[in-house]
């Protein structure tokens, strides 16, 4: 999270909107925004539904929910899925970051193809 | 769920009340969905 925070700004140049889920109440992530500056949106899910939805694991004798991340483009398909085996088991930013990079090219270059784009 | 598939639309309310839906930033924004193990 703290990554995430830190390079903010680099997503957002990118046009990349992030969101937290989790299992916890809507309070319990007020708390930890305020506490921690967090500049994403959180969505709590309570109900497990969304996190279900993606297929979040749950390893009992691991503390509970691994961490997952997906990527979705602005065509809504998933573009990156890391499903984490642990913990500390999550895709660095940068590699986040250059997968986006990857795709705004392939854009430009489907746009040159159309005769769109500068 | 796999890369190159629609990714499933939801609706959820954040932490302030305001809806979020991910169909929404469609055309508009890239999305990254983090799922955590929760702030309790």
């Amino acid at each position: 999270m703290a990554q995430l925070r830190q390079h903010y700004k680099e997503f957002e140049k990118v046009e990349t909107v992030i969101a937290v889920l989790g299992p916890g109440s809507p309070e319990a992530f007020a708390t930890f925004w305020r506490d921690n500056g967090l500049p994403f949106i959180g969505l709590p899910d309570p109900r497990h539904a969304v996190l279900k939805l993606y297929g979040q694991e749950v390893k009992l004798f691991r503390l509970g929910r691994m961490p997952a991340q997906v990527l979705v483009d602005k065509n809504g398909m998933a573009r990156f899925v890391h499903y984490g085996h642990d913990m500390a088991d999550i895709p660095s930013t940068e590699e986040v970051l250059g997968l986006i990079a990857s795709l705004e090219d392939r854009g430009h270059e489907d746009n040159a193809q159309r005769g769109e784009g500068s | 769920m796999d890369i190159k598939t629609k990714a499933p639309d939801f609706e959820l309310p954040d932490f302030t009340g305001a809806r979020f839906r991910l169909a929404d930033f469609r055309g508009k924004a890239n999305v990254l969905l983090v799922f955590n193990r929760g702030f309790a």
